[in-house]
């Protein structure tokens, strides 16, 4: 099959899981047939009125939330394994995940009610303190900016478990929840942040295709062959981190995702980054929308953290990954 | 007068607190192949590195048609000098022509196909290298010698004058070392490039370079005509073996390079 349209099957299942997602939930004032409806212009009675409310203040940007966050974290694990030339690497490597949770719980601490700023303020502040430690290194080594974000991500969790036992055992529920990463209870603020940053990754990455091709076949031939090795590592860094702290602060940690993706991704075109940043960009968001369904709809009458599904389904296809690798 | 496709002067680079080249100076001209050769760590790969400003020159200057390396972004760069590595991991399912492509990167727009230059050069190095009946093959599925080949016409296809090779044969039987250099050979005498090769195999640089540079601890021993500068003592000197030997290639001519004992 042509890679083309294996990118429009793709896109296919985007929008099958996503029409699911809208059709399916706790609340029956919206389904199928009422979807139907509201899309076909059918006149409003106060029952489609209901169904409306539903369609747009709870699923849709539930939906779109989900995706968003897919997107971005498929983009950054996608960036990373480029730029690390390493297969196991993802965006919350770097420390962002970790540094999000401190900066969520020392909010809710001091007693605010939203998490959302400080969480995008802890990931960012974690990233750009590994990027300015490791910025005279990252030409000759790598790895230990990883290392770095493994190390700074360590004691960030350090501070933030220490927080947490400061706190009722009903608020240490509540931020649990947050730090397995949902999308329940977040709405168009959250699509806001971040939808338009997932956009703009999925521009930037296809636009840098084929310098990220090259780099990905080593710093050195990329250097000869005239990419700016430097800039376009720290970039695709950069880029990786904000997309990532972004998701972070509007959805908590959502794990494997960002290492599943690219994976899958490259299965499904198996070629240059022209192909396969749209198709991780997809993959990320059939992921996290498939994820969020199974979380709401596994257990009746209560809601999972999503992070517990794609960390079920990343922990069998990490090993798989593994024992599968000659 | 008209300035050397290559010129170096004075260059030190090195890592950490050594400096691993010392204060090499040579001019490289069109048309010309210049064969480097020197025992393992004199410092070969180095002087490679420092020429292509993968390592910071210390001391001295690098210029390419007159131009500063320094002053050249990386795109300018690769217009002026290609460089086949020894060897790389292909990592993607790309075929030959899609990855000889990649060496048009420094001369294509931003975005956009690639145009009908792109397609010609690529098509002329894919010829020069033999490898146009593999122009569709998958680079994963290439032999040894057919993956060395692929790396040389990805470099041929950045259409530099200056050419910088790093043991292109080091993998390849006698036969394909033998097509390699007589291409490079080739490519000085009817393209006019310029194309330092940095050698392992003494008889296969004395063959078919025009000078030979002995480098030895980080600086130039020696540099000029094979039948000028090959001997019995520099060899000993440089390599620390007494049974090497030269003598005349009765086929050809050249100096060649043998054991005695």
């Amino acid at each position: 099959m042509k890679t083309g349209s294996r990118l429009a099957l793709l896109s296919i299942a985007v929008i099958a899981v996503a029409g699911a997602a809208i059709c399916i939930g706790p609340s029956k004032l919206l389904d199928a047939q009422k979807l139907w409806q509201l899309l076909s212009g059918a006149p409003r009675t106060p029952e489609l009125e209901r169904a409306a409310l539903v369609l747009w203040e709870l699923r849709l940007p539930r939906v779109l939330l989900a995706a968003a966050a897919g997107i971005n974290l498929a983009l950054g694990g996608l960036l990373l394994q480029t730029i690390f030339r390493n297969p196991l690497a993802e965006p919350y490597l770097l420390g962002l995940s970790s540094g999000g949770a401190l900066g969520a719980v020392a909010a809710l601490a001091a007693g605010a009610t939203t998490v959302v700023w400080p969480a995008l303020g802890g990931s960012l502040a974690v990233a750009a303190i590994v990027l300015l430690l490791c910025r005279r290194r990252i030409a000759s080594d790598l790895p230990s900016l990883l290392l770095a974000g493994v190390a700074l991500g360590a004691l960030a969790q350090a501070f933030t478990t220490a927080l947490i036992l400061r706190f009722d055992p009903g608020a240490m529920r509540s931020i649990l929840f947050w730090l397995m990463g949902s999308f329940a209870g977040r709405g168009w603020t959250e699509v806001w942040l971040i939808a338009p940053a997932a956009a703009m990754g999925c521009i930037l990455v296809v636009m840098s295709h084929r310098s990220l091709d090259i780099l990905a076949m080593g710093g050195e031939s990329a250097h000869h062959l005239g990419v700016h090795v430097r800039a376009l590592q720290l970039g695709g860094i950069a880029l990786a981190a904000v997309l990532a702290a972004l998701t972070v602060a509007a959805c908590g940690t959502i794990g494997f995702v960002g290492l599943m993706a690219p994976h899958l991704a490259r299965r499904f075109t198996g070629s240059g980054h022209a192909f396969t940043a749209p198709a991780a960009a997809l993959v990320g968001a059939v992921l996290t929308v498939g994820s969020d369904l199974a979380a709401r709809t596994i257990l009746v009458g209560t809601e999972l953290p999503v992070g517990v599904i794609t960390g079920a389904v990343g922990c069998a296809f990490f090993l798989a990954l593994l024992l599968g690798r000659r | 007068m008209k300035s050397s496709s290559l010129s170096a002067g004075g260059i030190s680079a090195g890592y950490n607190a050594t400096d691993v080249v010392r204060g090499i100076t040579f001019d490289l001209q069109a048309g010309e192949v210049l064969g480097v050769v020197g025992p393992n760590g004199c410092g070969k790969s180095t002087l490679l590195r420092a020429l292509t400003g993968l390592l910071p020159l210390r001391a001295g200057s690098v210029q390419f048609g007159g131009r500063d390396l320094e002053s050249l972004a990386p795109r300018e760069r690769a217009r002026f000098c290609a460089v086949q590595p020894q060897t790389e991991t292909p990592v993607f399912d790309f075929d030959v022509r899609q990855f000889v492509l990649l060496g048009r990167h420094a001369r294509r727009p931003f975005l956009g196909r690639a145009g009908t230059n792109d397609t010609a050069a690529v098509d002329r190095a894919l010829d020069c290298t033999d490898m146009k009946n593999l122009a569709g093959r998958s680079i994963r599925e290439l032999s040894d010698g057919e993956w060395q080949r692929a790396l040389l016409a990805r470099a041929l296809a950045q259409e530099t004058s200056v050419l910088l090779l790093d043991e292109p044969v080091a993998h390849l039987d006698p036969g394909h070392s033998h097509g390699v250099h007589g291409l490079l050979r080739d490519l000085a005498r009817n393209q006019g490039k310029a194309i330092l090769c940095v050698s392992h195999d003494l008889n296969l640089a004395a063959e078919f370079s025009d000078r030979l540079m002995f480098m030895q601890s980080g600086t130039i021993r020696a540099l000029g005509r094979p039948d000028e500068i090959l001997g019995d003592e520099l060899l000993e000197e440089v390599f620390g073996c007494r049974s090497l030997r030269t003598a005349k290639n009765p086929f050809t001519g050249r100096p060649g390079v043998f054991f005695a004992s």
